[in-house]
């Protein structure tokens, strides 16, 4: 492991300015008409907060453009909308409830906001009794506006656009452990068993199959590492004080020190069952990364670069990535042979990269501008309201 | 000439794809936020506290009396009724009452709290079971999904177990 | 015992088995499942381990049976050791699973590498009857609610041959509810499968494992 897509510089593939604009050009209006309703709200930071993120994200957009590299830039949003999500999330709480933990009596009146890390869990129970079994509303609430039925309509349309890209493009807790992963400049621990990847499998086979039997959505009770920076159970028995150790230990481990040490996204690629759950839409999914063999050296760059382990000394010789490729673009970026492409599947691998790359970016950045964008803004606004 | 077929399929796709990523924000969400919401989904009862089954009217305000709730395969909570004093605004400053739970005409439990005049004050419940289907408690708030007492947007609600005879553990 | 309420307790027993079999599923299902996927390749392996699996549990039952009817009603609820015996068999039940994700098979292979794939000397060892046996007897006497619910019902049958065969009939009306699983039978066993599911029952184990020590220092606490 001796690189990584932030310190190694890819030749330059510039594009001349004017043709970066126009390129641009449509995601400047996608983000005009996203933030539109924002431009007219009374309250001057959240006006300020749209104007901010929009420039942003289209700024971002006009850098992949110009330079041909994606990774870089799609990481200053991803590392913003990690860092920046909790602190709009429990200002919310705050301005709401008074506190991030969240007692029995709030989760009974249906006030929990609902997070797409539950999903896999609620199938086999909603299919066998229609019962969902989270603490939130189906329908949104003066208190609970992230109810059931929106979140889910709003992953499902995410994901028909992104498959697995969502650990890239979407999700707003992989970047925080990507903001750590980038901090340093050479990882300290290089050696990784490769078996680590099936973790994530594991703990989903195991969580589905618990919280089917228990009707209770077992990963939120006693293993997601983002309680720690979200909202928790009010510590109020012995159960939920060992909850609590496990989610800032988790936290701490997997989401802080790890991450540093390997300059890997330690949580997503070797913990997070929603991860490999999402891995699955992958498959239907029209684009991918490719490696093509002709051009391929064995040079072992992409596989360094990947974030997540994606891709395999076996994976490079069959010209794929794995099932767990989230689209961030590292690898294709890292390689100088331009053997690692962005590709259509059924078209021919190498020739149309740029073509593909310029298809799904359009896509997957018009989806994290409208998503994650007002998840930013929201922050940012908090922000701007503690500032001014 | 079948690459350049599954070539033109393939370009298909990915501007079906951008197509819909343009439709998101305006048509799909709505689209599928309304059918997961006409699914005929409900949230847990052992979190919702299950569906009313009667009222019962008091003078000046009414007692909800919801249906049992009962356990799930290995759902680890106790069975237990819902019962709602409504509305708050009409409740009298103490309820020491006797109520019929299951709709037979004879009361099941006699429950006693007071209704502090602060929504801040913490409230305390006691629960004396006139029968062997109910347990009785005196409890705080909060205790957990099974035996509790809260105060809601309505009224005051309380939880109260079913016998250990209903329980699944 | 006359004819008729034999045969009421017959089709009781066969009819509390069928209506409670979904429970069992949902009790079986986290240890059976990662269980059938650590197993060799192949439905006639699988089933026959699923038997062996079903006839323990059956023994499992039939053990409880004569405990209940020895024991009078007062065993399912009221009695006292009921936390002791769920905390062991759960705990039991840890091991068992924990036994089975680090532990078979144990295929010998050539120490070397060759090429990537690693050589197998001679043909993978069929795996013995004592784990789904164990698994099996464990799961029989998990004391679930449905099977708390039959030994009500047994204790209060006139005799001990009766109550064995409520639990016969139970557990018929509850096997039927198994044979989903043979359909992972099908499921090609390949590395990272076997591989997945051994991990997920070394996390199922630790689900286990807290679920019995927690019952148990409760128990020790509070009695
Ligand atoms: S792996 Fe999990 S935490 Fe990471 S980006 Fe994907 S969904 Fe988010
Ligand atoms: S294989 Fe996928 S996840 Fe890994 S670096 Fe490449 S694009 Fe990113």
């Amino acid at each position: 492991m001796s690189s990584h897509p932030s310190t190694l510089e890819r030749p330059p593939a510039f594009r001349r300015i004017g043709k970066s604009i126009l390129l641009t050009l449509p995601i400047l209006l996608w983000s005009l008409l996203m933030f539109s309703r924002a431009f007219f709200q009374p309250r001057l930071d959240l006006r300020l907060a749209s104007v901010v993120v929009m420039l942003f994200m289209t700024a971002l957009f006009f850098l992949m453009m110009r330079t041909g590299t994606t990774y870089r830039w799609r990481r200053y949003f991803f590392v913003a909308l990690g860092l920046l999500f909790p602190v709009g999330f429990i200002a919310d709480l705050i301005a709401v409830r008074g506190t991030m933990s969240i007692p029995i009596e709030r989760m009974v009146s249906g006030d929990t906001p609902f997070c797409y890390m539950v999903i896999p869990m609620l199938v086999i129970p909603a299919a066998l009794t229609r019962s969902i079994i989270f603490p939130g509303s189906i329908l949104p609430t003066a208190s609970n506006p992230h109810s059931i039925a929106i979140m889910i309509g709003l992953w499902l349309a995410l994901t028909l656009v992104l498959g697995k890209a969502w650990c890239s493009y979407a999700c707003f807790f992989g970047g925080i452990e990507e903001g750590f992963a980038a901090v340093a400049k050479k990882p300290k621990i290089r050696r990784i068993d490769p078996r680590f990847r099936l973790v994530p499998w594991a703990i989903l086979l195991a969580i589905v199959l618990l919280s089917a039997a228990l009707f209770e959505p077992v990963y939120c009770m006693w293993l997601c590492p983002f309680k720690a920076v979200t909202e928790y159970p009010a510590v109020r028995s012995v159960q939920t004080a060992i909850q609590m150790v496990i989610f800032v230990v988790l936290f701490i481990g997997l989401v802080i020190v790890l991450p540093l040490l390997t300059k890997k996204r330690t949580q997503c690629a070797f913990f997070c069952p929603f991860g490999a759950f999402q891995s699955l839409f992958n498959k239907i999914n029209i684009f991918e990364i490719r490696i093509d063999r002709e051009k391929c050296i064995d040079c072992a760059a992409c596989r360094n670069a990947c974030p997540t382990m994606a891709i395999s000394k076996e994976s490079v010789q069959a010209g794929n990535t794995l099932l767990g490729c989230m689209k961030c673009g590292a690898c294709v970026d890292v390689c100088k042979n331009h053997a690692a492409v962005w590709h259509v599947k059924g078209t021919a691998v190498g020739p149309s990269s740029e073509r593909s790359r310029l298809l799904f970016l359009y896509g997957a950045w018009a989806m994290a501008t409208m998503f994650g964008g007002s998840v930013l803004a929201n922050s940012v606004s908090h922000l701007l309201h503690f500032a001014m | 000439m079948r690459k350049s077929f599954t070539a033109v399929l393939g370009y298909f796709a990915g501007g079906l794809t951008l197509l819909v990523a343009i439709l998101v924000p305006f048509v799909l969400m709505g689209f599928f936020s309304n059918a997961v919401a006409r699914a005929g989904l409900h949230v847990d009862e052992g979190y919702s506290g299950g569906v009313a089954a009667r009222t019962i009217a008091r003078d000046g305000y009414r007692i909800v009396v919801n249906q049992p709730v009962k356990p799930h395969l290995l759902q680890r909570m106790e069975p237990f009724v819902q019962v709602a004093w409504e509305p708050a605004s009409a409740l009298p400053a103490q309820i020491s009452e006797d109520v019929d739970l299951d709709g037979d005409g004879r009361p099941d439990v006699h429950l006693t709290f007071a209704v502090p005049a602060d929504a801040k004050e913490p409230l305390q419940v006691n629960v004396a079971s006139l029968n062997d289907n109910y347990q009785s408690f005196a409890g705080v708030e909060n205790e957990s999904y099974s035996r509790l007492v809260m105060r809601t947007d309505r009224g005051i609600m309380v939880r109260v177990p079913l016998s250990r005879k209903f329980s699944t553990r | 015992m006359n004819l008729p309420s034999i045969s009421a307790s017959v089709w009781e027993a066969l009819a509390l088995g069928l209506a409670t079999g979904p429970i069992c599923l949902a009790s079986c299902g986290p240890v059976v499942v990662p269980w059938m996927l650590i197993l060799p390749n192949g439905w006639r392996v699988r089933s026959h381990q699923l038997t062996v699996f079903l006839a323990a549990r059956l023994m499992g039952y039939l053990l409880f049976a004569c405990v209940a009817w020895w024991a009078g009603s007062a065993i399912p609820h009221a009695w006292s050791g009921r936390a002791w015996a769920f905390g062991c068999v759960q705990l039991l039940l840890a091991i068992a699973l924990l036994t089975y994700a680090i532990g078979w098979p144990k295929t010998r292979s050539c120490a070397a590498e060759s090429g990537r794939r690693l050589v197998q000397i001679g043909v993978a060892p069929q795996p013995g009857r004592t784990g789904a046996a164990t698994l099996g007897f464990l799961t029989g006497i998990n004391l679930c609610p449905p099977f708390l619910v039959a030994g009500v019902r047994a204790s209060q049958l006139g005799s001990l041959p009766a109550a064995l065969v409520f639990f016969v009939l139970f557990f018929a009306g509850t096997a039927v509810w198994f044979a989903p699983f043979l359909a992972l039978g099908f499921v090609q066993r390949n590395p990272a499968i076997a591989t997945v599911a051994r991990i997920a029952a070394a996390l199922l184990a630790c689900y286990y494992g807290f679920l019995g020590a927690s019952t148990l220092i409760a128990r020790i606490i509070y009695v």
